[in-house]
């Protein structure tokens, strides 16, 4: 069997704490739940979620669609947003976690990386050494997301022209985030057979694209 | 005894951290003044302060009552505002909890579970019935709450289940590392199609609705008689769906540019009534996958066969068009028509001439590494390395008629020209992209696999007819392969990856025998090879429905058998 592979990137810096990483938590869960209902998704999505704020974390493996259940995410009372770092540690589990063809293996689709900040990264030096390690690692998509006003897309625009910027960091955008998120993952948004970069969906209304 | 009452109003006003303080602080006078008092009463026990003497009257009036209700007790032992204090606590904080309120157990109590003992050790020096029982009651009181506390405490998840597919879960509540636990059952399950079978500790049968489930675990403590408390803990299971039934099958719209049927069949006698053409037949099936048919998209994959009967050549081809690529499904078509239309003509135009190099090649001795052998590659090259190369070409003008690039028109393509000689059969193939091609004899178990797949680093990656660095002399040259084999071999096989990558998994797999046995048996039991006519086409085509988890690529199969 094909996986697909997709890694989420959540901030989780003291200044998400309280309503804006409980509206996380329902976006994720409400994604999930609608992953479940897409057959290939089903079949093929595993999901990886990394948490960073001054440490980062794997707090769930690469794990079957089929076989995951959210694990507790927490959020320091303040901290600074480790996103360098968390590209490095992406970068290890990418390379242990993704498999490519072989003779004898089957290799995964080309991953999959969103990721959703209220900042911006505090290690800015890491941070910039980390892009171009991230561009050899071959993501089929790379969707980043700047949660409220604090959030700074300049930088994610190094690593990607897919930054979208959410106004606020409410339940109800979130929400439309990773429905939006799920909707990339879906059978339709699969291209078989090339190695283009993914052909997104339509971003929700509250989404806005910074080009 | 209001004393206790008093305490207990403290403690349930008060948070953990105030009580140690005060603790810390006034300890030590409060167990000296304790003393005293105590020292005192048993100097003269007459002169007992009022608490006392009420303490008596409460211990009388109590004995009857004792066998009721607590309720009765309470109006006992709670007096005046004491008592209003006390319901005011039941009806807050007891009712919080999720838990079957049983009220023979429901002392008015609200104890920390830190501090229960303390209590009970302060209680254990009152003597005589009443008190007993109301420290019993405590007590118990006490340890249920601690008990809830540490179930609550506890996160159980059950692994997700999947609607259809058995379930069978070890569920030790042992192993839950509370021992207090004396039995459990489930509510819940039932509903879902499970069960939990104490005996075994096992959770199972059959889930029947997919969702987030809410299973309550009930809990008994050890020693449990009627009328005790039964706990609660609230637990998720996840089940998903079967994702069978996810699937829609969206027809694709007729009105669509390229249109083509969702699938084709086909069967062709061919030589199959000719001796000198061998007596074979061809049979081919295409289905468009799952994935493009839930959401409406057409089939990509194409296929095409032909038999000369002047010149005794089968000629057979798949094609397998990009489903990134939006007009895939017309560069396999293209492809599949032009190398038709291509060997037929270069078959017939060269069919003394290539007929004398295989038979010299065949006559030679080894090793066959020679000029022999490459006059028939060479031939081969003009023949289907020319229809692989107009192949492209006539997509290329397909394209640029339409002002599209030629990316959109992505196609994989194996070609194969098999005729029968005296000495064996010929077969020759080309093969661009993924998918594969072979030639399997059962009876003596030879395979030979005409080729290599084009794979990338990752899933769905590969090589393109489309690609002009494929389209190079060098390029078709090294993609040709050919050989003579047995005259009654079982079957060549091509195959998109529709079929490839659920039966054979990897590229390695693609030249295992065994695997090709598997998939010789499974086609066998659904299709009837013997009966020879449109029929297999039909067989063939529902074949193509099997189920594989994850593949549901477009699938075409086409057999010279």
């Amino acid at each position: 069997m094909r996986r697909l592979p997709v890694y989420l990137l959540l901030d989780t810096s003291g200044s998400m704490k309280g309503e804006p990483i409980e509206s996380v938590k329902v976006g994720l869960q409400a994604m999930i739940a609608s992953l479940r209902q897409d057959p290939f998704a089903l079949e093929s999505v595993y999901i990886s979620i990394i948490t960073f704020n001054r440490e980062v974390k794997q707090i769930m493996p690469l794990t079957e669609l089929e076989n995951m259940q959210l694990p507790e995410i927490v959020t320091p009372e303040s901290g600074p947003t480790h996103l360098g770092a968390a590209l490095e540690i992406l970068c290890q589990k990418v390379d242990t976690e993704v498999k490519l063809s072989t003779p004898e293996q089957k290799g995964d689709w080309m991953p999959l990386l969103f990721i959703m900040t209220d900042g911006k990264p505090s290690d800015l030096q890491k941070y910039n050494a980390m892009i171009p390690e991230i561009k050899k690692r071959h993501f089929a998509g790379i969707i980043a997301c700047a949660a409220g006003i604090k959030a700074d897309p300049k930088p994610l625009e190094l690593l990607t022209h897919q930054v979208y910027s959410l106004d606020t960091t409410d339940s109800a955008t979130f929400k439309q985030f990773f429905k939006w998120v799920s909707a990339s993952v879906s059978v339709g948004n699969r291209s078989i057979g090339a190695s283009d970069e993914i052909m997104l969906p339509p971003p929700p209304p509250e989404v806005h694209s910074v080009i | 005894m209001k004393i206790i009452d008093f305490l207990n109003t403290i403690i349930a006003d008060a948070n953990e951290n105030e009580i140690n303080d005060f603790l810390s602080v006034k300890e030590a006078s409060i167990i000296a003044e304790i003393h005293k008092l105590w020292n005192e009463y048993k100097q003269n026990p007459v002169s007992g302060t009022a608490e006392n003497q009420g303490d008596i009257l409460v211990r009388k009036g109590e004995k009857e009552a004792l066998a009721g209700n607590i309720d009765t007790g309470r109006e006992v032992n709670n007096t005046g505002s004491d008592k209003d204090n006390i319901e005011k606590q039941l009806g807050t904080d007891d009712l919080k909890e999720p838990v079957n309120i049983n009220e023979a157990e429901d002392i008015p109590l609200d104890i920390k579970i830190n501090d229960a003992s303390t209590i009970i050790i302060d209680m254990g020096i009152i003597q005589g019935g009443v008190k007993q029982e109301y420290n019993q009651k405590t007590r118990e009181a006490a340890i249920n709450k601690a008990f809830n506390k540490q179930i609550q405490s506890i996160h159980i998840s059950l692994p997700n289940a999947k609607v259809n597919q058995e379930y069978n879960v070890e569920f030790d509540f042992e192993k839950l590392g509370i021992p207090e636990i004396g039995e459990i059952e489930f509510e819940g399950l039932g509903e879902i199609g499970l069960e939990y079978a104490a005996e075994e500790k096992r959770i199972k049968g059959m889930p029947t609705t997919a969702g987030d489930h809410k299973i309550k675990l009930l809990i008994k403590r050890k020693n449990w008689e009627n009328g005790k408390r039964i706990f609660e803990c609230n637990i998720i299971l996840i089940i998903n769906p079967d994702p069978r039934l996810l699937w829609n099958s969206i027809p694709t719209l007729t009105s669509i540019s390229y249109y083509k049927p969702d699938s084709a069949e086909q069967f062709l006698e061919a030589g199959l009534n000719k001796v000198k053409f061998g007596k074979k037949c061809i049979v081919a099936a295409s289905q468009r996958g799952r994935s493009h048919a839930h959401e409406g998209k057409p089939r990509d994959d194409d296929f095409a066969m032909f038999f000369d009967e002047q010149t005794g050549w089968y000629i057979m081809t798949v094609a397998d068009g990009a489903g990134s690529a939006q007009f895939s499904r017309r560069g396999s078509q293209i492809a599949c028509e032009t190398v038709i239309e291509v060997c037929r003509v270069q078959l017939t135009a060269q069919d003394k001439d290539f007929d004398k190099h295989i038979e010299n090649f065949y006559k030679e001795k080894e090793p066959k590494i020679t000029e022999k052998r490459k006059m028939v590659g060479d031939s081969l090259y003009t023949i289907i390395g020319a229809a692989a190369f107009k192949a492209y070409k006539n997509i290329e003008k397909e394209a640029a008629g339409n002002n599209n690039p030629i990316k959109d028109y992505s196609t994989t393509l194996i070609i194969s020209i098999c005729k029968k000689f005296k000495f064996g059969w010929f077969v020759g193939a080309f093969w661009v992209g993924d998918g594969g091609i072979g030639i399997y004899d059962h009876k003596i178990q030879f395979l030979k696999v005409l080729g290599e797949s084009d794979g990338g680093e990752y899933a769905g990656q590969t090589r393109f007819l489309t690609m002009p660095e494929v389209m190079q002399p060098n390029e078709i040259y090294r993609r040709l392969r050919f050989d003579i084999v047995k005259e009654d071999f079982t079957s060549v096989i091509l195959m998109t990856d529709g079929i490839t990558d659920p039966k054979f998994d990897t590229d390695a797999n693609l030249n295992k025998i065994e695997k090709w046995n598997d998939l010789w048996a499974d086609l066998s039991s659904e299709v009837n090879f013997d009966a020879r006519n449109d029929e297999t086409a039909g067989q063939l085509l529902k074949w193509l429905d099997f189920w594989s988890p994850g593949n549901h690529d477009d699938r075409t199969i086409a057999i010279l058998y």
